[in-house]
């Protein structure tokens, strides 16, 4: 064993005693790090272990589309007026994805592809495949900032419980903000609150949508990860944009 | 016999979900091609473009009155068909090809989804 790996077996060993060393380990890297925290007061053993990449495609789950995973008459949210009337007057061609602006959430966690989970002491981070997303959950009590929006949105959280709890809040409106497949759009008052936790091998969550400018009352859905492939590294995705446009042309064009 | 009959359903069944649904991830199908109708291209590749959000290959083929058409067949996410061994070079232009799948809605365009490749020699190209 070489004299780097014998000091990181040291360093590891040492790391066993609870509470000692996270940063230095974080330091190292991510992946390598037990979950480590800022939350004062947090348990150790109330945080679960989220480090990996994960499969959120078809041999996890049935694929994304208009019934899912928002599926009618189970959990479909009730829709508003607001919400009915920019649904009848959407057009698919406008859906901002043709120009590759990258899904966010509800959408994003359940798009059919890799993500990575990373634990930090003071935040988890999520790399989504999908988009080259990355989402920050800040664990360290920090407020969102006041007037500063985004597609992704402004993420804080904590362990409980075995589980982690993540709540996302300051989005901008976005016409396709609710699933990317039906037309409802989502704006800056959405919330969307996320709990993670393992069961065995699997990556579960449930996923709780708000958003009083177009629903009626909240939305849920529930759905899980497996492992990844040994050793697989995320892809870039690069999205291409004129080959994003490219069905454009094969749409029956609903304005002129 | 009735139990085997039934498991060999299951087990087709669940191969067509898993092989016809994640054609097309980024969007829904339906607004852009027809569910309800079949077309089929029998000719030679003029390019493949690997690419996210969704791949595209281009196929010459002639048409029932033997007028050469050139149809753009979208495909799934070069990042999920290279985790099922696809490549850029997986489809070279000058390869010959059949490809049957659901046309697009526009008038004038020759576009097609969720489509079924099969090579020369009768065997499949699953996406």
């Amino acid at each position: 064993m070489s004299l780097t790996s014998n000091r990181t077996r040291n360093l590891l060993d040492r790391c066993l005693r609870p509470g000692v060393c996270a940063i230095l380990l974080a330091a190292i890297g991510g992946d390598l790090a037990p979950p480590a925290f800022a939350q004062a007061g947090a348990d150790e053993s109330a945080i679960p272990a989220l480090v990996g990449v994960w499969d959120g495609g078809g041999r996890a789950r049935r694929v994304n589309g208009p019934n899912m995973p928002w599926v009618p008459g189970e959990n479909f949210p009730v829709l508003n007026e607001r919400a009915l009337a920019f649904q009848g007057v959407f057009d698919e061609a406008i859906a901002p994805k043709y120009d590759c602006v990258p899904s966010a959430s509800p959408a994003l966690q359940y798009d059919p592809y890799m993500m990575q989970v990373t634990q930090w002491p003071d935040r988890v981070l999520f790399r989504y495949e999908k988009d080259d997303q990355m989402r920050t959950v800040w664990l360290d009590g920090r407020e969102p900032p006041l007037n500063e929006f985004t597609v992704q949105g402004f993420s804080v959280g904590r362990y409980e419980g075995g589980s982690l709890l993540v709540e996302t809040t300051h989005f901008v409106f976005d016409i396709t903000g609710f699933d990317d497949y039906n037309g409802i759009p989502s704006s800056q008052q959405k919330r969307v609150t996320e709990r993670y936790w393992r069961e065995g091998d699997e990556l579960r969550m449930t996923l709780t949508l708000e958003d009083p400018m177009f629903l009626r009352e909240p939305a849920a859905y529930t759905t899980r990860w497996l492992p990844g492939p040994d050793g697989y590294q995320l892809q870039g995705y690069d999205c291409d944009a004129e080959e994003a446009g490219h069905p454009r042309k094969f749409l029956v064009p609903k304005y002129h | 016999m009735k139990a085997l009959l039934w498991t060999v359903a299951a087990v087709l069944t669940a191969a067509v979900l898993v092989t016809s649904v994640p054609a097309i991830a980024h969007h829904a199908s339906g607004p852009f091609y027809d569910p309800d109708k079949s077309v089929e291209a029998n000719g030679t590749v003029t390019k493949f473009v690997f690419r996210n959000p969704h791949s595209f290959l281009y196929v010459d083929a002639p048409n029932a009155e033997g007028v050469m058409t050139a149809w753009e067949i979208e495909m799934g996410a070069s990042v999920s068909l290279s985790r099922r061994g696809w490549t850029p070079e997986t489809i070279k232009a000058g390869d010959q090809i059949k490809v049957v799948g659901q046309p697009s809605r526009a008038p004038g365009t020759y576009g097609m989804c969720c489509a079924e490749l099969t090579k020369p020699d009768g065997s499949p190209l699953r996406p």
